[in-house]
Order: structure tokens, then C-alpha cells, then sequence
């Protein structure tokens, strides 16, 4: 679908998931990496544990459909071929901190001003904090996920796998392809200025709006949430693991409860009293008095012991049986055994060369029946296509490299 | 002019990934509208944060936070003068977007080759749980599902308990991007070559990507992650540590050698720096309950933003555990423009939050508040749709508009 369109793709570590969706897309994008590699290509895990640039599984997980080149902009020569290079596209997508790239003469100003120009910073290009030091974990703190998440006796805690920035740079992807659409009108390009701290705040389902509306603040626990006086929990436990439940109420999904709870007295697992509450006012008789919490809580253990007695799958089936929201907690070597996505074609095998075998990959983000997704590359070593990208230029890549410029 | 000011949506979505996708296209200027049935509320108006803390139709904060800028049509797609009504729409629609189980819409006759008939170069995606296709096509269900099939709420949490996950719907926050962006996609593939499609988006398959790297170190290391806390593969120290105050905490990650020295100097802990437990990072990593210990002694009575300006002045990554009162006041956001209060018809004025990103030359606008229900219906059938009253009043007595 982008295929007529090229991208030079200058990201540090915060920003390669937008470019790696331009390319999934169909862009023809260019990573412009450091001599030496991109700082991301220093972060592991790596594959078989070997701690090497071509190597690690964050830059293979984002680098995908992309090609290489090595180029310094530290360099004079530097900047001089990334703008002949810029003459040539339609994005410049980069994350450094803000003033860096027009440092080096190489922000949105400096060049053609029909290019798309992205920028991915922590808080965004101007601001009192727009120069404060970030992570993953600052950002999360900072936009609002993370008083949200945890038990309740412990410190709020972050997913393992860093997720500010791939928040960040799906939202680069959709604003990128925005400013183009308007392009197509005006022949005009824009810039792009992506907060991650704004990004990330998305992950609090709008509780960050609870202090404007004059409602409580929401409160951790684990599994669930604290919304004022009630715990409502949504992850329980299996025979064998855990299992997800919307165990909600309210007109639209207090019915799935009920059907949830028909579903226990049939197992034997709770008395008619129980299951014939009126789950669609419930909220409404916990908060009222009506139903005193204590039975509430009484409730969930009945549904917790009940859901102890089976498996993960067991209990999946009596969902999709039932038309329950009931799902199984799946860790991630049962992620990739799913008979769901395995009907679905969508892990897709990669021959890497490089290693000499073959590597598995999620597959596309999206199944287009006109313009199927394609994994066309993997993921680029160091440079790989600095012959190939300079060539276009009319550029001696031995040259550049005698001069080190590459 | 803005930029979207050409795209027309007609949007079946509901609850909360798609809204929060049209919404961005609303914010762009693109005319969404919104069907909704009274028979089948949208999951969303019954969801906190409410006005006042009070629930009720028209007081979910999150309803009006994903659909500012849409109008709305109240109408029963499953009756045959409402399914003419839609393909009126189709017929004025660029895109059609809907996030029903994969069968519904194909029960209302209004699948995509349905569409397609009446409008060739029409655009429609669907977005579900799971996918159109394969044996857990027709399983329904809502983000905080998806968030567990995927493989997130294993693996939020502390190793020695059960999973406390992501909050809530996570994969509903992840979803949306890919969503918006292929629309977009879609519509410059039509722009270019006349043709439409039918995008099938499983929320599930799409924010999978968010967890590559650990997917990877499976599929090519055949290592299974687990929960870990706060700890990081690389940064040390690295966490959340009481503050002054109940239930209030600071982020603290320190990267390198250098700022855990700064860090010493800031706590003014000389000895703690030439501590031999926490020389290098590794030497960090192997004594992270004792490092995470004597960090936490030092920030346990500070005032979490006392804590996170002193080490900021050092150039050390540090915020406070921000929840909705301070994020509210937050000087980097409201900089940012991100909240803003509109009018709205029944509370007087409402807040949303605005784009999460700036376009400098054509930026977002907040055209008014969601709609309330029915708003909408009359205006878009006549002006729209170009009915007449007595087309719009045979409509009303069949009950349609409901």
C-alpha cells in the first residue's frame, strides 16, 4: 500500500516500531544507523544468548522489512549525504532528544518541507520537562498506567517487556500517515511530534480523567481494580494457571455474568440465591448498601473456587460453549502453540541467513484482502544494504567507507 | 482545512479499541457517524469514570473521551428499512468500520460483499477479538480477554504471585494504532489504484507485537518469560520506592555506573558508591535486594516530587507514581495542551483528553462533545442522507430509529 513511498528511519531504540509499520505497510524504509549500529541493536535478549549486534531480539522484533545503511551524522560528509538521501523521501522519522537533529542541521526546517517529518521523544519537543532524563518506567510513572497496576500491598510494577515507547511509535505510525494523507492535497509536509508520557497515558482506559470529572481515583490491585468501596477483580485462578474473566456488571455486561453464574450453579458450584442476583444493578445495590460488600466477597470466592477446579482449556471451551468472557492466561510458549493463530497462518518463518536457520515471527498486524502484508526482509545486519542504498545515490560505498563516513 | 476533512467513516464500533481509533480521525477532521442502537447500549456508557463518581448514560467519562467529535445515529440495523438506511451511508461512506463477533454483520446482511454491491471501492474493517476466521472466531469478549490470550497478564506482576497484569483492557490501548493506520493505508491504496478491501484485525494478533522480544527469546531461545517486578535486564537500580505520604511512590532507573554514583552523591551516601555490592551493573544485578533496600531508605519519607526534581537536576530518570490528581496539574502535559474541557449538554462542561501527538501545520480539533443519544438522527437523514420528513417520519412510526 506505501510501496511507491520511502522512509529514512533514523530512531534510536524509542522509535523503531513506527517505521517498522510504515514497512509492513509496504514502505520502502531505510534504517540510517550509527558506524558500528544502531544503540538498540545493544539491547537483549539476543539471539542464543550471544551478545552481538546482528543479534539482538529487540531489533529483529522492530526492524523487520526494513533495510540498512551505517551513516554518521556527527560528520559534515555525514549530513551532507543524509540530505541528498532526504531529497529521495517521504518521511524522516527519528527519536533523539529534542534540538539534537537541528543541532546537525537536519531538522524539519533545515529540510525540504514537503517531507513528512516524524519526531518520538519521552515528553514531547518543548515544555518544562522536555529535557528530563526517561525509561520505560519514568514514562509509565509519568503518563498514568503505573499507580494502576500491582497488588495492593507492593509497589506498583511495569509489564517486563518495555511498552512506552511501542505506545510512542504506533502513534508516530498513525500521525505519519496522517500528515501524508493531507500531503496528497496540499504537496505540503508537516512535523510529527510524538510525547510518549501522552502515549502511554492511553493505557489508563481515561481513569486519568477521574480527578477532572470529580470522580474517585481508581486504586491498584492485582488482577484487578479498587473503584471506590469495590474490588472488582478480573483474573483468577485455574487448575493449571489462570484464566481472565470480566466479572462485571452493569446493563451491558452484567448479562455475561449471569450467564457466568447459571453456568456455576449448573456445576454445582453455587445455590440459586447466588445465581439469581440481579447482576445488572449490582454495582448500583454494592454502593447503595443493598448488597453488603462481605457478600460480594463471598461471590468471588465462590467463583475463584470454582474456577480452581478446572483448566485453563476447560474453561475456555465452556466460554466460547456459553458465550462467557472467560479466557485462558496464557504464557507466551502457549501464545505461539495457539490453534487460533496456527488456523490463522500467522506465525511467519524468516530464513535468516545470517544465523543459517530459520526464525518465527508474528505475523501481520492485520490480514488486507486486496494488498495481503508481507514479511519481505528480515531484519538487516549492520549496514547490509550500504552497497545497495548508496549505489542509488551514485555514491563509491568504498569511498564513504576509506573516509569513514559509514 | 484539516487534514482527514475528505474522509467520511461510517462507524459500527463500539466499547473501547474502535471508538478510540475513529476518534483520531475525528480529531483530523475526518465526518464520522456513529451507529448505535438502543436495543444494544454501547458497553462504554455503562463504564467508569463517571461525572460525580455517579453512573448513568450520559456520565461515562470514557464514552465522552472516545467519541468527542462524532455524530451519532440511532438506528436498529437488524430491521430492513434500517439495513436500507445503512447502505445509504455505505453508498456516502469512504470507510466502514465495525467491531461486532465476526457474524453480526453478516446477520443484518450487511457483510462485505453486501457493501461492496452498493459501494465497489468501499473500505471495511472489522476488528474483533480473535480474527474473522479460525475456531475461536466467534469468541466475543473485551480487551482485558485479548490481554490474557495474547500472553500479557501472565507476565505483570511478582514472581512469588499470581499474575496482577496490565490494567484492566490492555490490548483495547494497543490495538486502536494499528487500526487507525490501516485505514489510512487503505485509503492511499484506493487513492492510488480505485480499489477497496476488507481488512480482517484481530486485536489479539495485533498487539502481540507488542511483546516481540520476549516472543523471540522463546520462538529462537525457547526461553518462557516470567514475571519479574520492576527489575530490567540492564538498568540497576531500577524501580518504584515509597515516598512520604499513603500509597504514594517514585520511579526511579539509573543507567551506568556514572549515575549510580550521581545517585550516591544525591542521596549523599558516599559510602554507599564505593560499596563493593554495587560497583557495576552486574555487581547491581546480583545484590538488587540489598541496592533496592538502601535506595528505598532514602526515598521512604520524601515527597515523591522532591525526590524525582533532585534527581532530574543530576540527569537521573526519575518520576512520581503520578494517579489522575496529578497528572491533572502536570506542567509537561498541560504544556502539552492535553486535557481540555468542552461544553457538554447535560453536565455543563466535560473533560477529554486531546491527541497524544501534534501535527504542525494541520493539528487536531475537538469539533464538540460526544453525542448524547439520538442526537444526531435527524440531521444526518436529512442532511446526509437528503430524506425527506415524510421518509423520516414513516422510519420513526416502523420504530427503526431506535
Amino acid at each position: 500500500m506505501l510501496s511507491p513511498y520511502r522512509v529514512l528511519d533514523c530512531t534510536n531504540a524509542r522509535g523503531l516500531l513506527c517505521g517498522q509499520m510504515l514497512a509492513d505497510l509496504g514502505a520502502d524504509v531505510i534504517a540510517v544507523e550509527p558506524p558500528g549500529g544502531s544503540p538498540a541493536r545493544r539491547l537483549g535478549p539476543f539471539a542464543d544468548d550471544v551478545v552481538d549486534p546482528d543479534r539482538s531480539l529487540v531489533w529483529w522484533s522492530y526492524a523487520r522489512n526494513k533495510r540498512s545503511i551505517t551513516l554518521d551524522l556527527e560528520r559534515p560528509e555525514g549530513r551532507d549525504i543524509f540530505r541528498r538521501l532526504a531529497a529521495s523521501a517521504h518521511f524522516v522519522i527519528e527519536s533523539d532528544d529534542p534540538g539534537v537533529m537541528p543541532a546537525r542541521d537536519l531538522g524539519p526546517a533545515a529540510l525540504d518541507p514537503s517531507l513528512v517529518y516524524v519526531s518520538i521523544t519521552p515528553w514531547g519537543q518543548t515544555g518544562p520537562k522536555a529535557h528530563w532524563a526517561d525509561s520505560d518506567l519514568i514514562l509509565l510513572a509519568a503518563g498514568g498506567p503505573l499507580v494502576l497496576t500491582g497488588d495492593d500491598d507492593r509497589p506498583p510494577v511495569r509489564l517486563p517487556v518495555p511498552q512506552a515507547y511501542l505506545h510512542a511509535s504506533a502513534d508516530a505510525a498513525v500521525g505519519a500517515l496522517i500528515a501524508h494523507h493531507e500531503r496528497q492535497r496540499s504537496g505540503r509536509g508537516q512535523h510529527v511530534d510524538v510525547s510518549a508520557q501522552q502515549s502511554v497515558a492511553q493505557a489508563t482506559q481515561s481513569y486519568i480523567l477521574c480527578a477532572a470529572l470529580g470522580a474517585p481515583e481508581v486504586r491498584r490491585t492485582a488482577g484487578g481494580l479498587k473503584n471506590g468501596p469495590l474490588t472488582l477483580r478480573l483474573l483468577f485462578p485455574a487448575s493449571d494457571g489462570h484464566v481472565a474473566i470480566t466479572f462485571l456488571f452493569g446493563s451491558a455486561i452484567g448479562p455475561f455474568s449471569r450467564r457466568l453464574m447459571e453456568y456455576l450453579y449448573e456445576q454445582g458450584a453455587c445455590d440459586a440465591a447466588t445465581r439469581d442476583k440481579n447482576w445488572l444493578e449490582y454495582t448500583q445495590l454494592l454502593l447503595s448498601g443493598a448488597e453488603p460488600l462481605e457478600e460480594f466477597e463471598r461471590v468471588k470466592r465462590v467463583v475463584e473456587s470454582f474456577t480452581r477446579s478446572r483448566t485453563k482449556a476447560e474453561l475456555l471451551a465452556a466460554a466460547v460453549a456459553r458465550g462467557l468472557v472467560m479466557a485462558p492466561v496464557a504464557t507466551l510458549d502457549e501464545v505461539v502453540a495457539s490453534p487460533q493463530l496456527a488456523a490463522r497462518d500467522y506465525w511467519q518463518p524468516m530464513a535468516h541467513s545470517d544465523i543459517g536457520r530459520s526464525v518465527t515471527y508474528p505475523g501481520p498486524f492485520a490480514k488486507f484482502s486486496a494488498t495481503p502484508l508481507r514479511w519481505r526482509r528480515r531484519p538487516p545486519t549492520v549496514g547490509e544494504h550500504n552497497a545497495e542504498v548508496y549505489a542509488e545515490l551514485g555514491l563509491d560505498v568504498a569511498e564513504l567507507e576509506r573516509r569513514g563516513v559509514v | 482545512m484539516q487534514a482527514l476533512d475528505d474522509v467520511k467513516v461510517l462507524d459500527f464500533m463500539w466499547v473501547m479499541a474502535g471508538p478510540t481509533a475513529t476518534r483520531v480521525l475525528a480529531d483530523y477532521g475526518a465526518q464520522v457517524v456513529r451507529i448505535e442502537s438502543t436495543r444494544r447500549i454501547d458497553t462504554a456508557r455503562t463504564l467508569a469514570p463517571y461525572h460525580g463518581g455517579v453512573p448513568g448514560p450520559e456520565s461515562s467519562g470514557i464514552f465522552q473521551n472516545l467519541n468527542v467529535g462524532k455524530r451519532m445515529l440511532t438506528l436498529d440495523p437488524s430491521r430492513p428499512e434500517g439495513r436500507e438506511v445503512v447502505l445509504d451511508l455505505v453508498r456516502w461512506a469512504d470507510v466502514v468500520t465495525e467491531s461486532f463477533s465476526p457474524k453480526a454483520m453478516r446477520g443484518f446482511g450487511l457483510g462485505y460483499d453486501a457493501l461492496r454491491a452498493v459501494k465497489p471501492d468501499v473500505i471495511m474493517l472489522s476488528s474483533c477479538l480473535m480474527g474473522q476466521t479460525g475456531p475461536l472466531a466467534s469468541f466475543a469478549g473485551y480487551g482485558n480477554l485479548a490481554a490474557a490470550i495474547s500472553g500479557f497478564s501472565n507476565l505483570g506482576g511478582w514472581p512469588d504471585r499470581p499474575p496482577a497484569g496490565p490494567f484492566s483492557a490492555y490490548t483495547d490501548y494497543v490495538s486502536p494504532r494499528y487500526i487507525t493506520a490501516a485505514i489510512l493505508a487503505a485509503l492511499e491504496y484506493r487513492r492510488r489504484t480505485g480499489c477497496g478491501q476488507h481488512i480482517d484485525l484481530s486485536q489479539a494478533e495485533a498487539s502481540i507485537h507488542f511483546l516481540g522480544p520476549a516472543l523471540l527469546d522463546y520462538t529462537v531461545n525457547g526461553r518462557v518469560a516470567g514475571r519479574v517486578g520492576n527489575r530490567d535486564r540492564d538498568l540497576a537500580p531500577h524501580g518504584v520506592y515509597p515516598a512520604a505520604g499513603t500509597d504514594r511512590w517514585v520511579a526511579i532507573a539509573v543507567d551506568g555506573d556514572a549515575q549510580w554514583r550521581a545517585l550516591c552523591d544525591a542521596m549523599e551516601q558516599p559510602a554507599l558508591a564505593g560499596d563493593t555490592r554495587f560497583v557495576t551493573a552486574a555487581d547491581r544485578h546480583a545484590n538488587a535486594d540489598a541496592l533496592d533496600a538502601a535506595v528505598a531508605a532514602w526515598t521512604a519519607g520524601r515527597d515523591m516530587h522532591d525526590v524525582e526534581v533532585l534527581l532530574q537536576a543530576r540527569g537521573i530518570a526519575a518520576s512520581a507514581v503520578q494517579n489522575s490528581g496529578e497528572l491533572v496539574v502536570d506542567p509537561q502535559l498541560l504544556h502539552r495542551g492535553h486535557f481540555q474541557q468542552i461544553p457538554h449538554p447535560v453536565h455543563g462542561t466535560t473533560t477529554i483528553e486531546t491527541s497524544r501527538f501534534h501535527l504542525s501545520r494541520t493539528p487536531a480539533h475537538i469539533t464538540g462533545p460526544a453525542p448524547t443519544y439520538g442526537q444526531d438522527t435527524n440531521a444526518i437523514l436529512t442532511d446526509v442522507l437528503g430524506y425527506d420528513d415524510d421518509r423520516i417520519t414513516a422510519l420513526v412510526t416502523a420504530g427503526v430509529l431506535e
